[in-house]
């Protein structure tokens, strides 16, 4: 609780809407690139400022906020009672996803719980504090991102290195 | 309160085998759901991906 921000934390962007605000952290996003495939008329990256709230209406700007697979976008309601039932499909609510700038009545259970995402066609990445067994070592993570490969053709397994984008992925293949 | 409950095992030729308290969302914009322990495939042959089915055997 009542961190040290980092220098990184400069950067960070939020946008006001009507009734949503969207929190913006660079240094946190991994270019999965949900956003602008999804909503390019709000979250446009050629475009200063590159979040345009008024480009679509405020449920759609919640939805792909929500797709972000990391934290490097998340929203939260204007209206601050709002937020206290805003649930788990709400996956990037700040609440879930930075508790520390959402600092009302920090759940820590959910604070602490690994958030596993499959990616569709790609690996599955995994965020949060565990400990790794692998090759008989075990190995404790705190606070990570990390993604495994889930195609087989990764050279540095169990980790994803992009590999499955050069081969078609045997995805919902059925014997 | 640095318990690592969760745990993340890479079996040899195997699954991924998660365990503890996992939040999962199994597809992109899918429903996160609260699981327990969840055995997911990586070597691509599963039939009923993300999860493991066996099929590494094969
Ligand atoms: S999933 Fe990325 S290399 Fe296998
Ligand atoms: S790892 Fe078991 S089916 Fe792929």
């Amino acid at each position: 609780m009542g961190d040290n921000r980092k220098i990184t934390e400069k950067r960070n962007r939020s946008y006001r809407g009507r009734e949503i605000t969207v929190y913006w952290k660079p240094s946190a996003c991994i270019h999965a690139s949900s956003c602008y495939r999804e909503l390019i008329e709000v979250f446009n990256p050629s475009r200063r400022p590159w979040v345009d709230m008024e480009g679509a209406p405020e449920e759609r700007i919640i939805e792909t906020v929500n797709l972000c697979p990391t934290e490097a976008l998340t929203w939260k309601w204007n209206e601050e009672e709002r937020n206290s039932d805003v649930d788990r499909a709400h996956t990037n609510h700040i609440k879930w996803r930075r508790p520390e700038l959402y600092s009302q009545s920090g759940e820590d259970e959910d604070a602490s719980s690994l958030t596993v995402r499959v990616l569709d066609e790609g690996p599955v990445m995994v965020e949060g504090s565990f400990s790794l067994i692998c090759g008989g070592k075990s190995t404790i993570m705190k606070n990570t991102i990390t993604s495994f490969c889930r195609c087989g053709q990764s050279k540095s397994q169990p980790y994803c290195d992009g590999e499955h984008r050069n081969i078609r992925f045997p995805e919902g293949e059925t014997p | 309160m640095d318990r690592n409950k969760t745990v993340i095992e890479v079996i040899d030729g195997g699954p991924l085998k998660i365990s503890g308290s996992i939040c999962i969302v199994e597809k992109q914009g899918g429903k996160p759901e609260d699981k327990r322990e969840v055995y997911l495939c990586r070597c691509g042959k599963s039939a009923s991906k993300p999860y493991c089915d066996g099929s590494h055997n094969s």
